[in-house]
């Protein structure tokens, strides 16, 4: 069993965008392997891992189960056209071209490839595109090799990753890097697991490590369909208060997850977390979801005859950024809160849940 | 080919009103089908050969129109496209409806840019004696155009899509595999027939036949597809990521054959192929796309040459051993 910290670093430094979580996959597969009963791979590579449930169940009844969704998949780019050795690049999930220029990058081509996100000088850039916003079309990736070494390497779908290291702050205690939306909810899912090896559960576990959430949510919606969980909760990431972020919609570093309320969400699902958090003594924080949660629970909601969901959050700031920034204590308290929720379900649960 | 990619593409059927399209394509694939039906939402479906990999090859048969949505008191015609109509398309631009009316497009003088400011004009003198009414669908009226190695059309847009599937199904003697070919409906408004076609067909790959833009006229978009450099195999649009393992299998295949191939990342739009992808418990997809100019015109533009060498790439991609799938 892995420590959380630097098992969370290792997730950090592979580039897994969505469509390829490969490297991601690999990682998360050996730690659940020792975790888990069975783990297997869906059609379109989203990660299950089967705990089975350990307590007797009474006769015949089949037991029931709850899926924990956390997608692996990370924004990036991919490169759309060469022209004289510079790289063009389109959007993988949804980035904010503002923090793109002097980005290290990695371009995966034939091999990987140290670049940089560069964009011409602003007396260079027509009037009318003249502002601090700058739009992709006007950013480039240079790898400092002449066009033709460049012909020979790269290719338009080519990928290119943020190429930065994860930085320990404040002791440890804070983690910044790229992919920590989701690499961190991961991580929490996995303490989860670890928790749960000492831990009676009637219900059995699937773990999901999702593919493709920062684009279409289609690995959420197809494991669902899938593993047609009684119950789904997806863990994701939340904006934490920071600079210019402090309206009701953002939670403070390091006071705990959070638990999401909204359409999205079953409210009873919701009660049932919270009253767990406060005797357990959990600090959480309630996100309002007014419409789409943005999460894949968006998608595991409806996938197949629908389930019940829930939405676990852990705040995040700098959101898709390479210097994104979380605290460890959340992590923790968001697998340990999971793994009490999990315990606590009994044979009878679906049948007690009641609609607001 | 060229004649039925006439008849295909001066066929009119918006989404939601595809009954033409769909007679023409069932009276061509009719004597080269193994099984032909057609489901609730109104997909073309054929099948051919039995066992092995079930492929479903999906080319939507839709096309974008305009509907009315009121007349006024002096028989002009106000209408919303259906699907991704752009306004400055329209202006002295000719519809068809669905009743074989057919009217020009004009516009409130200085609101050319607007669609809400536009308006059809049938040649009605009041609301009474205008033979078109609220609700009613229709396309844009433009005749097919060969200019030799380039083809103009309105609707290319998948008819091309459509022609591909028909000549690789005339192509494929036989194939080792079980071969869906999905002439889908109401694509071009959300990809919803793929979407029934493929929870019902529940195929191991997916395949879209859909045009791309072609990004070699001036200032156009950051994108490395133009006409006559062979289809496109997509990588990415803005709803869909292609499987890795599918696009593989589709590059070596065109490898092998000596077939020239583009690299597709496109910046806006998608296909039938997202939905496939999101069918049940996940289906790998892919996409040949054929590049096409002024996508969503009247006047969409295909280079000969791209369309043969689509119908050759799908063809040997449907004759794959099974032994030649590698991971898929």
């Amino acid at each position: 069993m892995t420590e959380l910290l630097p098992f969370l670093k290792s997730l950090m430094s592979v580039s897994a965008l969505s469509g390829f979580e490969g490297p991601a996959s690999e990682i998360i597969e050996k730690e659940w392997t020792s975790l888990v009963d069975e783990v297997s791979k869906s059609k379109l590579g989203s990660l299950h891992g089967l705990k089975r449930g350990n307590t007797n169940i009474k006769g015949k009844a089949k037991r029931p189960s709850i899926l924990i969704a956390t997608h692996m998949d990370a924004v990036g780019m991919m490169v759309t056209k060469v022209v004289d050795g510079f790289l063009y690049v389109t959007e993988i999930g949804g980035l904010d071209p503002r923090i793109l220029p002097g980005t290290p990058v990695l371009v995966h081509g034939k091999k990987d490839l140290y670049g940089v996100v560069a964009m011409r000088s602003n007396r260079l850039v027509p009037d009318d595109h003249r502002t601090y916003e700058h739009d992709l079309d006007y950013l480039l990736i240079d790898t400092g090799l002449t066009p033709k070494e460049v012909a020979k390497l790269v290719r338009a779908g080519d990928l290119v990753s943020y190429n930065t290291q994860p930085i320990e702050m404040s002791g440890g205690e804070i983690i910044s890097g790229h992919s920590l939306d989701n690499r961190a909810s991961v991580a929490a899912l996995t303490v989860c697991l670890q928790e749960l090896q000492t831990r009676q559960h009637l219900w059995d576990v699937w773990a999901v490590a999702t593919v493709q959430e920062e684009e279409t949510m289609s690995g959420a919606y197809t494991s669902a369909y899938q593993l047609k969980p009684d119950i789904a909760i997806a863990i994701d990431v939340t904006f934490a208060k920071g600079p210019g972020s402090s309206g009701w919609d953002t939670f403070p570093l390091g006071d705990g997850p959070t638990i999401g309320l909204g359409p999205n969400v079953h409210t009873f699902i919701h009660k049932k977390m919270k009253e767990i958090a406060e005797r357990i003594e959990i600090p959480h924080a309630i996100d309002f979801l007014p419409r789409h949660s943005g999460t894949d629970a968006y998608m595991l909601q409806v996938a197949d005859t629908g389930a019940p969901t829930l939405v676990i959050s852990i705040p995040l700031r700098y959101m898709h950024t390479p210097v994104e920034m979380i605290k460890l204590k959340d992590v923790r308290r968001a697998g340990r809160l999971l793994a009490e929720f999990i315990a606590s379900l009994d044979a009878d649960f679906i049948n007690k849940i009641s609609w607001e | 080919m060229k004649k039925l990619l006439k008849t295909l593409t001066e066929t009119f059927s918006p989404s939601g009103y595809e009954d033409a399209i769909r007679e023409v394509i069932r009276k061509e694939i009719k004597p080269l089908a193994d099984e032909i039906r057609v489901d609730a939402l109104g997909n073309l479906i054929v099948r051919k050969g039995k066992g092995g990999k079930r492929i479903m090859v999906a080319a939507h048969m839709d096309e974008i129109g305009i509907i009315a949505s009121h007349v006024d008191d002096n028989g002009f015609v106000r209408f919303e496209g259906v699907g991704g109509v752009m306004s400055r398309h329209l202006i002295g631009g000719r519809v068809r409806f669905i009743n074989g009316t057919v009217g020009v497009i004009g516009s409130q003088r200085g609101k050319e840019n607007s669609m809400e400011d536009m308006f059809i004009d049938v040649g009605a003198t009041s609301k009474k004696d205008c033979p078109v009414k609220a609700g009613d669908i229709a396309a844009f009226e433009r005749p097919f155009t060969d200019m030799g190695s380039r083809w103009v059309a309105k609707s290319m847009d998948d008819r091309i899509g459509v022609l591909v599937a028909i000549e690789a199904l005339r192509a494929l003697k036989s194939t080792p595999n079980e071969v869906y070919f999905v002439f889908t409906t109401q694509e071009e408004i959300g990809t919803r027939g793929a979407t029934t076609s493929a929870f019902e067909i529940n195929p191991d790959i997916g395949i879209a036949i859909d045009v791309t833009i072609s990004a070699d006229t001036p200032q156009a978009m950051k994108m490395d597809v133009g006409l006559g450099k062979g289809p496109a195999i997509k990588i990415k649009d803005s709803g869909m990521i292609s499987d890795p393992r599918v696009v593989q299998w589709m590059e070596k295949t065109a490898e092998k054959a000596k077939i020239p191939y583009q690299r597709e990342v496109l910046g806006g739009g998608t296909t039938d192929a997202r939905s496939i992808q999101m069918a049940r418990a996940g289906v790998p997809v892919g996409c040949i796309s054929i590049p096409c100019r002024y996508v969503h015109s009247p006047s969409e533009m295909v280079d000969e040459n791209d369309v043969k060498n689509s119908v050759k790439l799908l063809t040997l991609l449907l004759k794959t051993e099974s032994k030649n799938f590698g991971s898929l």
